[in-house]
């Protein structure tokens, strides 16, 4: 038991170093800068859903529908390039992730339901209005140029995308780990009754969480549909799983109430070289589901192995019990 | 020891229904009652294909391949297990395996097995969820995404086509003037309805989802039961998926797909608390009704299919959002 414990607390840095020998072994020349910067390309879309869920995992509530918000942002900045030109068009697509957080955090907060349900509802009206504006078809952007200069390798290894995600992602930890609204996030995590007393807003920082979330994903989405100049509304049916699996790799409990910005960095290279090495490997699709599956299963029932030592057996599991949101309906 | 468990299990059940939720549930059975009316009374204004028998038919048949999922899912809802988000890949190892193993073993053993292998699925989540005690939308969302792919490779990701004229014969033939697939499903709710509201299975899946603490300081084995509404489902989504690809003698990997927001739907809207802890078959049935026409409604009406699934994902915010401010004031 002590070594699990100690295994899933160091577990992030095993788990990276087991997937870069296995992608090392499998991918020749996986250490070349070139391969290095395309799997952080690929890991970034990824990496910009899981930093907004890392926050909104670590104040105890998940959201569901970042898939279905990615497309949706990105169909928008596509199609409005055509009336209001690029830029804007992007920037109302990722305001479109925002809104739609804030849908997801007023619901929450103002309902008072579970926001797996309520996000799993939202994560259908997304995708269903994605499908609708866009007639189940694929959009296509004005200018291909643009991908092309999206898709440039700045220092041998970076793109802008994987960049971004690089610097907000740094920029997270600081937040998390230096300043108070940081703190404030992960109090409202672990206990919301408590953090409420102690004057916390935890209302406004679950509801903040979800914009964020929201907003992360919409630029996430506009991004990819940039890059590839297009707009699908099928686009991010896949990430939902991924995503989270990325961000339990890290450490972050679905508890809530732990986490950390460096973890999920680490959860989402360590998803991204898989990708990678399966990729190469031509493994279909549907293994690669399969794998990222699996990686949650498993780690989320070692978490659970991990948390349960110390509790008396057949004690109530924690996570529906402690759920503020499943608590707030009932009392 | 397990009649002082019933007994008192009884005792909280009462308890939950005398106190003050009389008056909601009376409202939200009549509420449901009059919109199937409504939706009826618009149907039948909009379009003359409303009130065919052809019509009214095809709505029952696509109802009883949703419905026995339903029926399993109210035992999810009920028992607090959120929802069962593997029911698309459940469906797909029916439908596939009941077509693609006819040539092995014949349609029956060929049926069975896929309804097995379903089940397996589900007694997977339940370890998950009940046992181990992992929250139950991230086992069903992870082993469903691994069922699939399972099921995927197994096939090599191809469509599979039935090899037996005899089976699809059954499947779509009738029995006294109803379709067999409409006989099976409500033989299935029948007995879903009796396991549930007349069984001690169905009464401590209410006592767990109610008060899970005071269900098992009563004796009720709360982890089994957990565990078994999953099995419940999976089994139920086997059949039904075995069914659907007997109907249709093909099957598609994402066959299931978006059966699961359906059954969820009719569930929560049927007014069985998200919860846990109340709700019954035939509530979720209305539920089911009520959804399963507005559908037809929208389809006769020319409503494009993404905007269906938008006003499903706008009735479980709904259901769920009227459900939890209910329970509030009935059950405070």
């Amino acid at each position: 038991m002590r070594f699990l414990a100690l295994a899933s607390r160091h577990r992030v840095v095993i788990i990276l170093g087991l997937t870069l020998i296995i992608s090392a072994l499998v991918v020749p020349g996986y250490f070349s800068a070139s391969t290095l910067g395309l799997g952080l390309d690929r890991a970034a879309t990824i990496g910009l859903i899981a930093i907004g869920l890392t926050v909104l995992l670590i104040s105890g509530q998940i959201d569901l529908s970042g898939g279905a918000v990615f497309a949706l942002a990105g169909i928008v900045s596509v199609i409005l390039q055509r009336e209001i030109g690029i830029l804007p068009a992007a920037i109302v697509g990722i305001l479109v992730g925002a809104v739609a957080g804030a849908i997801n955090g007023g619901l929450v907060v103002g309902l008072k339901v579970n926001s797996l349900v309520l996000t799993l509802a939202t994560m259908l009206i997304f995708r269903s209005l994605a499908h609708w504006i866009t007639n189940s078809q694929p959009v296509t952007g004005t200018d291909i140029m643009l991908s092309l200069a999206l898709a440039k390798i700045y220092l041998d290894v970076f793109t802008i995308r994987s960049a971004l995600f690089i610097i907000l992602i740094v920029l997270l930890h600081v937040w998390l780990t230096r300043t108070i609204p940081g703190r404030n996030v992960f109090a409202v995590g672990s206990n919301p009754a408590a953090a409420k007393e102690s004057g916390i807003a935890s209302d406004r920082i679950v509801f903040l969480g979800f914009v964020f979330a929201g907003t992360l994903a919409g630029l996430a989405g506009v991004l990819q549909s940039l890059v590839t100049n297009t707009g699908s509304p099928v686009f991010g049916s896949e990430l939902t799983v991924a995503v989270i699996a990325a961000v339990v790799v890290g450490g972050t409990r679905l508890e809530g109430g732990r986490g950390s910005a460096l973890g999920t960095l680490g959860g989402v290279l360590t998803i991204g070289s898989l990708t990678i090495a399966m990729e190469f490997q031509s493994v279909p699709a549907y293994v690669q589901q399969v794998v990222s599956g699996l990686i949650l299963i498993l780690l989320v029932v070692l978490d659970r192995a991990v948390t349960t030592k110390g509790r008396a057996p057949g004690t109530r599991p924690a996570l529906i019990s402690d759920n503020p949101i499943t608590q707030g309906g009932k009392a | 020891m397990t009649d002082a468990a019933m007994e008192i299990s009884g005792v909280t059940r009462n308890d939950r229904f005398t106190r003050g939720s009389k008056l909601v549930d009376a409202l939200s059975k009549a509420g449901l009652a009059f919109a199937i009316l409504a939706v009826m009374a618009y149907g039948s204004l909009v379009s003359p294909a409303f009130f065919t028998s052809g019509n009214l038919l095809n709505v029952l048949t696509s109802m009883s391949i949703v419905g026995i999922v339903v029926v399993g899912m109210t035992f999810v809802l009920v028992v607090g297990g959120l929802a069962d988000l593997s029911v698309p890949a459940t469906i797909a190892c029916g439908a596939i395996l009941s077509l693609g193993l006819q040539p092995m073993i014949g349609p029956l053993p060929a049926f069975v097995l896929a309804v097995g292998l379903a089940g397996l699925i589900g007694l997977i989540n339940g370890v998950l969820v009940g046992y181990v005690g992992i929250n139950p939308i991230i086992a069903t969302l992870g082993i469903g995404t691994i069922g699939l792919g399972i099921v995927q490779a197994a096939v090599g990701g191809v469509i599979v086509y039935g090899s037996n004229p005899a089976s699809a014969e059954f499947a779509k033939g009738r029995l006294f003037g109803i379709p067999v697939v409409v006989l099976i499903f409500l033989a299935i709710a029948l007995i879903g309805h009796f396991v549930l509201s007349r069984s001690f299975w169905g009464r401590w899946t209410l006592a767990t989802g109610g008060n899970y603490s005071a269900a098992e300081a009563s004796a009720v084995p709360v982890q089994a039961v957990k565990a078994g509404a999953f099995v419940i489902t999976a089994l139920a989504s086997g059949i039904s998926g075995g069914l659907l690809g007997l109907t249709l003698q093909s099957a598609r990997p994402l066959i299931g797909a978006g059966y699961e927001f359906s059954a969820i739907t009719a569930v929560v809207v049927g007014g069985v608390s998200i919860i846990g802890g109340f709700g019954s078959v035939p509530r979720a049935i209305a539920g089911l009704i009520f959804v399963q026409l507005l559908t037809n409604v929208m389809v006769l009406d020319g409503v494009r299919t993404p905007i269906q699934g938008f006003v499903l994902g706008i009735l479980i915010v709904g259901a769920v959002g009227m459900d939890a401010a209910l329970r509030k004031r009935g059950v405070a």
